[in-house]
């Protein structure tokens, strides 16, 4: 078995992932809930606009 | 077209004239215009719905059917009930026929349709209109891969039954890792030219969270595998939001996710051939490949229904109407130009068909004038990319628009169109789920306007950057949770089902 466990050179090696605080705000149920409000309000501003 | 000016003036001159509207589908936007018909027109004039299955279903929820998290009967209702209960006439049957002139027996235009359900199954009968609404869907093309499909070597999520029977599939595995195998899946497209990459990637994220939830990941190796470009394409040539102070391609926001749940991908990879445990493929390279799988959860391509059409003298006249992949021609652009040369205000926004102006298709069935993502072709001449989605929020505007467009021309005698939604001018957000449970639940919530990039009116980035977000969290799972259950309230016709948007 190789010594060495090589992280990068594969496609999924790249993205970005999360640290531990963006893990722990996107559980927080305050933030959350704030952010429940916003992105629903970002989506009633499309559905609105979306049509005449 | 003459007997719609016939109509037209029947109704300028008396508008208490009745009128039939007939309405062929019941799925998010053929029930959604039915709604609105009957709501608006009230018992003055009839409203009929064709649809084969006798079941509405919430397609969206059909991915926590496929992991076990929801029952068949949270997504489901019978439609004959709601539609009873509307004054809603319901023919459980499949349209087969469009005789927009009539024809030597009936004067008046018809639909021919033959029975579904279990005391008429077979039967023919034809329905008369004065206006028709196109709202079939899509014909789930599992045959254009050979071996793809439910009763072959691949499972679906299309449709409530194939989820339920993924889930059953699905659970085997589970079973089988826990007694120590280690098995390979293999989620995404089953086809070159397949779209829907939104409910196949949702896929992949809860079946990769339930495998995680038990434990198992060790045991299992997740590979999404897609005819797009890029991952994050979903067939609307990807976009751009906002994310952590970055204006970011949801290709990095996909693959971002895919990552963190440890999915493999392989892209610009048209899949051609399914055996038993393998997946074979060619990449936008001209490369043959294959992929072995235990389990495969692959979205067929998408057809239109299949209607044919005749005029008065029994010529067939399908092509006026529909294009060759079956989808209906509507006021679109369908020249054919390049593709650097297609503009916004090529795609529709009345859906109005211009061989017949009493029939408009809506949803799925109608043909979108061109592709959005960037069609690519292998050295082989293999078109290997994902064709334009329809599906959810935009099925739903337009069934309501066209539904209220009919309205305006029985009532009030309109002779032009008061309510329009261009795809090219409309929103849309996706809740991609990728976890379940009020606390332990996550989504990748994402919202673009427009749907069709305007690159004349947002040079830099196609779209309105001001509408775009693109973040994961338990908000998202709450959002999806909420839509569901307010979807099912609203088609279900319950108090206020109106106010509510589409």
């Amino acid at each position: 078995m190789a010594k060495n466990i090589v992280r990068g050179y594969y496609d999924e090696s790249y993205p970005p992932l999360p640290t531990k605080r963006t893990k722990f705000w996107r559980r927080n149920l305050l933030w959350q809930f704030w952010r429940f409000i916003v992105l629903n309000l970002k989506i009633m501003r499309i559905v609105v606009g979306g049509h005449s | 077209m003459k007997y719609y000016r016939k109509l037209q003036l029947q109704l300028l001159i008396n508008h208490i004239s009745m009128a039939k509207v007939v309405v062929l589908g019941a799925g998010i936007s053929g029930h959604t215009a039915a709604a609105f018909l009957k709501k608006k027109l009230g018992k003055k004039h009839d409203v009929v719905v064709v649809s084969p299955a006798s079941y509405y279903q919430w397609i969206p929820s059909n991915i926590w059917v496929g992991v076990g998290k929801m029952t068949i009967d949270q997504v489901r209702f019978k439609l004959k009930p709601i539609y009873d209960r509307w004054k809603i006439d319901f023919r459980q049957a499949k349209a087969t026929t469009i005789y927009p002139e009539g024809n030597a027996e009936l004067t008046r235009p018809f639909v021919e349709i033959e029975y579904t359900d279990d005391d008429k199954r077979g039967q023919t009968d034809k329905i008369d209109y004065d206006y028709l609404v196109n709202a079939t869907g899509p014909k789930l093309n599992f045959g254009a891969t050979e071996g793809l499909g439910p009763g072959k070597f691949t499972e679906s999520v299309c449709s409530y039954d194939h989820a339920a029977a993924a889930w059953e599939s699905l659970k085997k595995c589970m079973d089988r890792m826990q007694k120590g195998e280690k098995l390979k899946f293999l989620i995404g497209t089953g086809h070159a030219t397949a779209t829907c990459q939104g409910a196949a990637f949702e896929y992949a994220l809860n079946v990769a969270h339930q495998i995680r939830e038990r434990g198992l990941s060790d045991k299992a190796e997740i590979t999404w595998i897609s005819n797009e470009y890029e991952i994050g394409d979903f067939g609307m040539g990807g976009a751009f939001v906002k994310r952590g102070g970055y204006i970011t391609p949801t290709k990095v926001f996909s693959e971002s996710i895919f990552a963190e749940y440890g999915i493999k991908w392989i892209k610009r990879a048209g899949v051609n051939k399914i055996e038993n445990g393998v997946a074979h493929y060619e990449t936008l390279d001209g490369e043959l490949k294959s992929e072995a799988f235990d389990f495969a959860m692959l979205i067929p391509p998408f057809a239109g229904a299949g209607l044919k059409a005749f005029d008065k003298a029994g010529n067939d006249i399908s092509g006026a109407l529909f294009l060759p992949s079956g989808f209906m021609k509507v006021d679109a652009d369908y020249s054919g130009k390049p593709f650097e040369d297609w503009d916004v205000e090529d795609w529709p926004s009345t859906y109005q068909s211009p061989a017949y102006k009493n029939i408009f298709a809506t949803g799925i069935a109608f043909a979108p004038p061109h592709q959005i993502s960037k069609p690519m072709k292998s050295p082989n001449g293999t078109l290997i990319t994902p064709a334009p989605p329809r599906t959810g929020m935009p099925s739903g505007v337009i069934g309501k628009i066209v539904a209220l467009n009919i309205v305006d021309q029985v009532k009030h005698g309109a002779t032009d169109f008061k309510h329009k939604a261009s795809m090219g001018k409309m929103g849309a957000a996706c809740v991609v789920s990728a976890g379940y449970g009020m606390l332990k639940g996550n989504a990748a919530t994402m919202t673009v306007y427009p749907i069709v990039p305007n690159w004349q009116k947002y040079p830099q980035w196609g779209r309105d950057i001001s509408y775009t977000v693109g973040e994961a969290g338990l908000a998202g799972h709450w959002i999806k949770l909420f839509l569901h259950y307010m979807f099912i309230h609203k088609a279900k016709g319950y108090p206020f089902w109106w106010l509510l948007p589409e």
